[in-house]
């Protein structure tokens, strides 16, 4: 058994379900740029105000005074077909790109009572996909396309001279040299034409007259040619209407993210990583590759990922064509220890560490960890670890005295000494005398290279004021700083 | 003889006036009826009758800090608690060596908001920062945004939001809403939300505390654990019983 997925009008769905603007509006596709383009598809709201499909752009513009006119966009009709494609391959192994907007797929190994249920169950995958499909089921690839072409929306042929008999004679897309002879013989439907006798037609007509009595009789069958599924996963979309801003982008990457969620759930893998590329009118391609914090297959959070990007980019220029690709792995299977503290939302962690380093910036959100650098304030900011091991129970602790609370940058001072021991203060927010000074604590290093050696004094002073502060002296620089607040 | 009034308002669109006009009545009629001006008892009334305007004891997050565990339990959970640091080396940074400490210990995850960059990795032993996300901020604003998001992260379990360098006027700038907007989200997460400020700002803290007085040279060579234990803290306002455990 072979069923067909029809999209209507496919060229025509392509477009709209990338242009959230045009949703409840009337339109009407052309064939091509010129002036004189006749209408090849138009939607409901177009039909019912008096567009039909032949007339010319003026014409149709004249019946429908708020018609929208457009053009077919190549890479939406790619991307709807490999959306159809999607849907297919969760229904079959063997699926056939019969032409754009019509997939053929072999159902043999479904049950029979449940054939139905799961054509039907596709359609809703579809609508979430943005596109309005026909399903017609039957014993051979071309009744099943007949059938999808009449199904509202889904039609099973039981039998098939029942079926194909009272059809119009245009079903079986007889030749134009043919069509004439048959009209001019009064055969209106394809019962008229094969209550003819085959031999009779093969002789009058020939080769094509006699494809065209199989095809009227329901006897032509031919296997299928199998589309192999792709083992990459990425979608573009490229537009002459430029995006400037993100609303139209999201749009368009919600489309994407449904259609590779379920290619990834097909191919059954996961995400690891998404690399999200834009180009601008001034051919410059912002990108940017976003690793998961673990392998998915949910399109939530691919798009709230790519979201969170896109949130914070600034471009020059408007965006004109979007290029997405998902780095595809094995899902993850992980053991995780007994007393290991693991994130209860390791995705939602990620978004939320995004969006802080979009607001405070990159390089400034993260884990510190000490350098093996006598250097004062040498440590480097690394991502949170997704695992938390127990701490060392008997970790010794030698610290003393106060914690220090840095200015950064260190502020710069003016430092009146008595004899060798700072005796009172200057800064723009310090100005006071110092009660005790401990000091100097003299520490150097880096010595061995020459453009990192550092050397400096240190002294503990506590204010008559109040507030013990480090009073830091840079040998080479001769220059005093307050570099913090004992606290 | 009684006449009937007309009230300004409608009791279907201002349950909460309507909610405040009967307990003003009730006590009206607990005085005229003689009964003394017993406030448990009078409490009790009003719960019984009004059961959803009692707010359930918050649960508490212990910091290992006796002083402050014994007195107040600890910092309530799904809350803010303001830490007002009153004088210079009052011992702010002691109370977050020891909320680090504290959650190390718990192994769970503590983020720390930092206004003006001034946390110092190195005061630190390397295993008590593991836990810490450090969000260095650059202004006070970019900071009470970041504390939005962590507020409704429920991967955290503290959060300290460090202002003890914001200027009164910084300070004043940040809406009161923000605030209770901050509130509202902290209570999704369940986790302590602290906030160190040099003076009173925060109008929706369940629990604040001043930490006065600075310390000296003198404490140059105490064991930081024992300057931890015995910070010395003058509690301001409790807004809720703490329920322990």
């Amino acid at each position: 058994m072979f069923a067909v997925l029809h999209l209507a009008d496919f060229p025509l769905q392509a477009l709209l379900r990338t242009r959230a603007d045009l949703d409840r509006q009337p339109v009407a596709l052309l064939g091509d740029a010129r002036r004189e383009a006749p209408v090849i598809a138009c939607n409901p709201l177009a039909r019912s105000a008096g567009v039909e499909l032949g007339l010319t752009g003026p014409q149709a513009l004249a019946r429908c005074a708020g018609l929208t006119l457009c053009l077919s966009v190549p890479t939406a009709e790619a991307d709807a077909q490999a959306a159809l494609l999607s849907v297919a391959f969760s229904l079959s192994p063997t699926v056939e790109a019969t032409s754009p907007g019509v997939v053929t797929l072999d159902v043999s190994g479904h049950r029979a009572d449940e054939r139905e249920s799961r054509l039907c169950g596709a359609m809703p995958r579809l609508v979430a996909l943005g596109l309005q499909a026909t399903v017609g089921l039957a014993a051979t690839p071309l009744l099943a396309q007949y059938a999808a072409r009449l199904a509202e929306p889904f039609l099973a042929v039981e039998n098939h001279r029942t079926f194909l008999a009272p059809l119009p004679l245009a079903t079986a897309d007889p030749p134009a040299a043919v069509w004439p002879i048959l009209t001019g013989w009064g055969l209106r439907t394809l019962g008229d034409l094969t209550d003819l006798s085959k031999a009779d037609i093969a002789q009058r007509l020939g080769p094509a007259g006699l494809a065209l009595w199989e095809r009227a009789a329901g006897q032509t069958n031919r296997p299928l040619h199998p589309v192999v599924p792709a083992h990459s996963f990425s979608a573009s979309y490229e537009t002459e209407h430029e995006f400037e801003t993100i609303e139209p982008i999201l749009f368009v990457l919600r489309r994407f993210v449904d259609r590779l969620a379920l290619d990834l759930a097909n191919a059954a893998l996961a995400a690891a990583a998404l690399t999200l590329t834009l180009t601008c009118t001034d051919e410059t391609t912002p990108s940017r590759r976003i690793r998961l914090p673990e392998p998915s297959t949910s399109a939530d959070i691919f798009f709230r990922t790519l979201y969170t990007w896109l949130e914070s980019l600034r471009t020059d220029n408007a965006i004109k064509r979007l290029h997405l690709e998902i780095e595809p792995v094995r899902a993850l299977v992980r053991q995780q220890g007994l007393f290991e503290n693991t994130l209860v939302d390791a995705h939602g962690f990620a978004d939320t560490l995004a969006r802080a380093t979009a607001i405070v910036g990159s390089g400034r959100v993260g884990t510190p960890f000490l350098e093996d650098s006598h250097r004062p304030d040498a440590f480097t900011l690394a991502a949170p670890a997704d695992t938390l091991s127990p701490i060392e129970p008997t970790a010794p602790f030698w610290l003393r005295g106060l914690s220090l609370r840095r200015f950064r940058p260190p502020l710069p001072a003016h430092v009146a000494l008595t004899g060798a021991s700072p005796s009172s203060v200057w800064t723009n927010e310090l100005h006071a005398v110092v009660a005790v000074a401990h000091g100097p604590y003299r520490i150097s290093g880096d010595w061995w290279e020459r453009a990192r050696e550092w050397e400096r004094d240190e002294w503990d002073v506590e204010l008559v004021d109040g507030g013990v502060y480090r009073l830091v002296h840079e040998t080479p620089a001769k220059a005093w700083y307050v570099e913090g607040e004992y606290d | 003889m009684l006449t009937a009034r007309r009230y300004p308002f409608s009791t279907s669109s201002s349950p909460r006036a309507f909610r405040s006009l009967l307990s003003v009545l009730v006590i009206w009629v607990v005085f005229m009826s003689g009964h003394s001006a017993n406030i448990p008892a009078l409490r009790q009334l009003l719960a019984a009758r009004f059961p959803t305007a009692v707010r359930a004891p918050a649960s508490v997050f212990p910091v290992g800090w006796p002083a402050l565990d014994e007195a107040l339990g600890g910092l309530p959970k799904g809350a803010l608690t303001e830490v007002i640091c009153a004088a210079p080396s009052c011992g702010g940074q002691l109370l977050l060596g020891q909320l680090l400490r504290q959650t190390r210990a718990q192994n769970v995850r503590v983020a720390l908001i930092d206004a003006h960059d001034a946390f110092d990795p190195c005061s630190w032993p390397p295993d008590w920062l593991a836990h810490l996300v450090w969000v260095r901020a650059r202004t006070v604003g970019d900071a009470m945004q970041v504390a939005d998001l962590f507020a409704r992260d429920a991967n955290l379990g503290l959060v300290v939001l460090d202002l003890r360098h914001a200027t009164e006027r910084e300070l004043q700038r940040i809406p009161a809403t923000q605030w209770y907007r901050l509130q509202r989200a902290v209570e999704q997460s369940n986790a302590p939300f602290v906030v160190k400020t040099p003076l009173a700002r925060v109008p929706s803290a369940q629990l604040r505390f001043v930490l006065e007085g600075s310390h000296s040279l003198r404490t140059d060579s105490a064991p930081r654990l024992d300057l931890m234990g015995q910070l010395p803290f003058v509690p301001q306002r409790q807004r809720r019983q703490a329920n322990v455990g």
